[in-house]
């Protein structure tokens, strides 16, 4: 008897195709068993994790901040050692690293608030085979290198917004395309001005009067990022 | 092409060495202060390294954690937070080697960044105990690091003690394992008695606990 009147009610709620959760309580709850499966209550909606690889893009984007803090903290320590002994591309090394930690942590958050599952080998579409590279660069090195990594991070968030923008319903996902926009496009255009400043500086200053006030510019310059950062 | 990439290469690598129009030449100042000795400063690399592992495994805990599907807010923070501290510890320890005049050279080698080992846990439980061998680990690890810098042989061949190093990871180090050790087998010792009469309110009470609510 329950069985026919869960299956009158799942008939009477079919018209309504959004009720798949609501309709396997009422499936589930009806049978004499004493177990719940429950596959389509979750926090899944819209088409994050179906059909468009935003989900998979959020994902990589976690993966590379992660790689990104670990790196930064790396050049940080590098400018920390007692030949280099350069305390502000330290600190501003150590902000990026702090950055890029606290946002890989705030991503992963955000992939399981829309019912996703975080997996650690995510990589993004737009990634090519990564290059060895060395961090222990000279101090404009560094700062170019900054720069390009930021760059990098700030178009990729432009790269899943486009994603979840474009007039396309597989993809379609305002919720990512605004935190996106508040957690992180406002920043980066801010941190990346700030290193493209920081570069155009200090070029000026390495190609002033011949060179010869290199070294107490680079110096100088260290001891004013030791303030601003 | 190759000989012309290759000269490229050895540009960019020389470059950093010496001086270019965008950089001082490195100037040689007195080493003898310089003690570390081989072995112990490599045991120290791969603690750095291992602190990061860890960091990256409780980053995988508190995903977990998060899900939907799970829905163990209190364990997902007491995870990330965890993440955050092996992140410090690793940052300890190379302050550490740079106090000791180390990290000129080597640097980008410190770290390698790899996938988590473990991504899903049968429970708060499940977890908890898998933390806390985890910290056994890390714990045996330290004090392996303790046995090589206490005993190792400089470039001479003469025995060497790094009484400073051994110190600090003795002191600093191997007292917040102890305690966090002992933190995690509280936690896991009361989540399961809960769990033996009452296992999913059981979980579900001790996660609010963990966010710091009264229910
Ligand atoms: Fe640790
Ligand atoms: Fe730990």
């Amino acid at each position: 008897m329950k069985a026919v009147y869960a299956i009158a009610c799942l008939l009477a709620l079919s018209a309504v195709s959004a009720d798949v959760c609501y309709n396997e309580v009422s499936m589930e709850c009806g049978r004499a068993t004493s177990s719940l499966a429950l596959p389509s209550c979750n926090a899944v909606y819209g088409n994050f994790g179906r059909q468009g690889n935003v989900a998979n893009e959020l994902q990589a984007y976690a993966n590379l901040h992660l790689r990104r803090s670990y790196e930064y903290l790396l050049s940080a320590a590098y400018y920390n050692n007692y030949q280099t002994n350069r305390d502000g591309f330290h600190k501003l090394f150590k902000k990026l690293s702090d950055e890029a930690w606290a946002k890989t942590v705030e991503i992963i958050q955000h992939v399981t608030k829309r019912g996703g599952t975080m997996d650690f080998r995510s990589r993004s579409s737009l990634e090519t085979e990564a290059r060895e590279s060395t961090l222990e660069l000279q101090e404009l090195e560094s700062l170019a290198h900054a720069l390009d990594t930021q760059k990098e991070m700030a178009e990729r968030a432009f790269f899943i917004h486009q994603e979840a923008t474009r007039n396309n319903h597989k993809t379609h996902d305002p919720e990512i395309a605004q935190y996106l926009e508040e957690e992180f496009i406002e920043d980066q255009a801010k941190t990346v001005r700030d290193l493209a400043g920081h570069t155009s500086d200090l070029k000026q200053f390495i190609t002033a009067n011949e060179g010869k006030d290199l070294s107490l510019a680079l110096y100088l310059f260290d001891e004013y990022l030791q303030k601003v950062v | 092409m190759k000989i012309f990439l290759a000269i490229v290469v050895l540009l960019a690598v020389c470059s950093s060495a010496f001086g270019t129009q965008c950089n001082v030449n490195p100037v040689n100042i007195p080493k003898q202060w310089i003690t570390m000795t081989h072995g112990c400063r490599s045991s120290v690399r791969q603690q750095i390294q291992m602190e990061v592992s860890a960091s990256i495994q409780y980053l995988a805990m508190g995903a977990h954690f998060s899900r939907d599907s799970v829905n163990r807010p209190g364990f997902a923070k007491l995870f990330f937070d965890a993440s955050s501290e092996e992140r410090e510890h690793a940052m300890k320890l190379i302050e550490y080697l740079l106090m000791r005049g180390e990290l000129t050279t080597n640097v980008t080698s410190l770290i390698t960044i790899r996938p988590p080992e473990r991504k899903h846990w049968a429970s708060g439980v499940d977890a908890l105990e898998d933390a806390l061998k985890m910290e056994t680990e890390v714990t045996k690890a330290i004090k392996n690091v303790i046995i090589k810098c206490e005993s190792d042989r400089d470039g001479q061949g003469h025995e060497n003690n790094d009484y400073h190093l051994v110190d600090y990871l003795t002191g600093d180090f191997l007292e917040e394992q102890y305690k966090g050790q002992r933190d995690l087998a509280g936690k896991a010792s009361t989540l399961k008695k809960m769990m033996e009469r009452h296992s999913s309110l059981g979980e579900f009470i001790f996660d609010k606990k963990l966010l710091g609510m009264d229910i």
